[in-house]
């Protein structure tokens, strides 16, 4: 029988040639033929380790352009950036705490409260970096068709963030510690003292971080178009602080008392109001209305880690894949 | 064992009814999963995958349920899904390796498999170029590789060749033939052109509206007889009736005469004739078998049908 194609008229097209073009660089020397796969098979949970790892260099930039770098690794320096400058600093601070002057350093209990935003910022650019790609490049039945789990998939995206939060959060306090004990003449000595100060800022970091990145997370998974999450963690956060401050206000002139009790739903005010708790610190009356008590906070911020955590994961077991 | 077993497979989106009882049972090959968009193709991979449940009747792959072993069939199944599935900033290497350790390939395994799989798509200098600036014909290779990259037993390939020029089809197509017979992987393609599929495959099963029309071996479609598309100006009917004259099967349709192609001379009958009558010609082309010619008994006999 006649190649049907050219006997109809049709122009041979190339792919005869185009085929043996693509194999032939594999030639003989090169080409074993195709070989089956025997070797060892892990299971779900090398699956979750594997995303987890992917995530997190995804967080970082790292293994991408240098443009995907910039924003996490720029946020995570200024929010470190006072710290770092303390510590620099801390020979000449020595000398003159040893001249007897007070000095009002950096604590380690408020400095979330006093650059969260940059904490914050790193959550708006890298959340929707995590969820949405997978989400807008429909690369998510890829990981579906394989033995990992819907939930699998939310929590080793979760646990990434939380992981990157983690270590840009606690940066600062490891640059204040260094930067104490510098800061006085024995050492040891000192090593002693500012450890039961330093140690709190583990679990405190730890909660800001889980809280922030659930949070953020949660409201990525919504969309598949990273400005349109970015804008969705914005508004929500601020909307959340600024309702229950306005009812506040309204409530204080109104005479009602209740109305305080509302600032448990802010997300922001619920985590700094709950580090203050792990420090043992009463709460700054400057930044927190009301008589809410960090203990109140602590359990908010829980009770949103929660709320968020379940709203991830009911997502991923809805999102059609 | 059977590779892909169905009884009653009924699956409803509220009141679409994507699949309707449908009872299949086919052996290892490559098989055409033939069937007009929305006839119910991707949703039966997508149940064979566990990626949706059944609204009623069960679905086996190689012996294991598809709701209560899904964990198991996904291990030994590769699946490349009909659309874009592809972020663009990372190069294919990376991704394809990536998608090897997330199927359980430990972290040199997953390399060592992804530059052999790559290479059998026929990606080589380019694989560490990010995805985004690949062509259409590259990014289904890629999509072929990470479906194949963990050495499944079974490949699910839902319209492998959309968007495809001839050419890059014409590869595609001959890339899942080796795949099927020189890998010794079984396929299922989907694809609504029944033109392709028959050119790969060794099984043919064809769907309609959620119903099983036809399940049988290639060779019993292959009896068909090829179609010859005339299209002319003006005059169709004064050469669909030459063309008859001179003992062709010939039919007018519209602006074409489609002659069925019995032997070689009748390239040259038709070549007469065209000359003989001077109609002005547009073009002359080979049908591709086109479904409707399953839906009708006398499949692709224009002269029959007259």
């Amino acid at each position: 029988m006649t190649d049907p194609k050219r006997a109809a008229g049709v122009p041979a097209t190339a792919p005869a040639t185009a085929i043996a073009a693509a194999t032939a660089p594999a030639g003989s020397i090169y080409d074993l033929g195709y070989r089956h796969y025997n070797g060892k098979r892990n299971g779900r949970g090398y699956a979750m380790w594997s995303l987890f790892v992917e995530s997190f260099r995804g967080v970082w930039g790292l293994g991408r352009p240098m443009t995907a770098k910039a924003a996490p690794f720029i946020l995570a320096g200024l929010y470190a950036l006072p710290a770092v400058v303390q510590l620099a600093f801390s020979s000449v601070f020595a000398q003159r705490i040893a001249a007897g002057d007070q000095l009002q350093l950096l604590n380690y209990h408020n400095y979330f409260a006093d650059f969260y935003f940059l904490a914050f910022l790193f959550c708006v650019a890298q959340a929707p970096e995590l969820v949405c790609r997978d989400q807008r490049y429909h690369v998510l039945p890829l990981y579906f068709t394989r033995a990992m789990g819907r939930m699998t998939y939310a929590v080793a995206r979760l646990g990434s963030l939380a992981l990157s939060l983690f270590i840009l959060l606690a940066a600062p306090a490891l640059a204040l510690f260094v930067g104490d004990v510098l800061m006085q003449s024995d050492a040891f000595k000192a090593v002693g003292d500012e450890l039961p100060k330093a140690l709190p800022s583990i679990p405190a970091t730890a909660l800001v971080a889980a809280g922030l990145a659930s949070l953020s997370l949660a409201i990525s998974s919504f969309s598949p178009r990273r400005a349109y999450s970015a804008i969705g963690i914005v508004a929500y956060i601020l909307l959340m602080e600024a309702i229950p401050a306005a009812l506040y206000s309204i409530g204080q002139t109104g005479g009602g008392s209740w109305t305080d009790k509302l600032f448990v739903f802010t997300p922001v005010t619920s985590l700094i109001g709950a580090t203050y708790w792990f420090f043992g610190q009463p709460l700054d009356p400057q930044d927190f209305a009301g008589s809410l008590t960090s203990g109140t906070y602590l359990v908010a911020s829980i009770g949103s880690i929660v709320v968020a955590t379940a709203v991830l994961v009911y997502r991923y077991r809805r999102v059609p894949a | 064992m059977a590779l892909i077993e169905a009884s009653g497979l009924t699956k409803h989106y509220g009141p679409v009814k994507a699949l309707e009882k449908l009872d299949l049972a086919v052996e290892p090959g490559i098989i055409g999963l033939v069937g007009a968009n929305g006839a119910g193709k991707s949703t039966l991979l997508k149940i064979l995958l566990g990626l949706v449940a059944p609204t009623s009747g069960t679905a086996s792959v190689l012996g294991m349920d598809s709701v209560r072993e899904t964990r198991a069939i996904r291990q030994i199944v590769g699946y490349m899904p009909e659309h874009d599935c592809l972020p663009p900033d990372v190069g294919a290497t990376e991704f394809v390796t990536h998608m090897a350790r997330i199927s359980g390939l430990p972290r040199s395994a997953a390399r060592e498999r992804t530059a052999e799989v790559l290479r059998h798509v026929g990606l080589y200098e380019e694989r560490y170029r990010q995805i985004g600036g690949y062509s259409t014909g590259m990014k289904q290779r890629v999509k072929l590789a990470q479906a194949l990259v963990h050495d499944p037993k079974l490949l699910l390939l839902d319209e492998p060749t959309n968007g495809l020029d001839p050419a890059g089809r014409d590869e595609m197509l001959d890339l899942i033939k080796r795949t099927g017979t020189e890998f010794g992987i079984a396929v299922v393609v989907a694809s609504h052109l029944l033109g392709e599929i028959e050119q790969v495959c060794t099984y043919l099963l064809a769907i309609d509206s959620g119903r099983l029309l036809q399940a049988a071996p290639i060779s019993h479609f292959t009896r068909r007889v090829p179609v010859l598309a005339v299209e002319v100006e003006e005059g169709a009917d004064r050469l669909a009736a030459a063309l008859v004259a001179k003992g062709a099967r010939a039919r007018q349709d519209g602006a074409r005469v489609l002659v069925a192609i019995e032997s070689d001379a009748l390239y040259d009958v038709v070549r007469d004739a065209v000359a003989d009558l001077a109609v002005p010609l547009v073009r002359i082309r080979q049908e591709r078998g086109r479904l409707e010619d399953l839906f009708r008994d006398d499949a692709a006999a224009p002269g029959s049908a007259q």
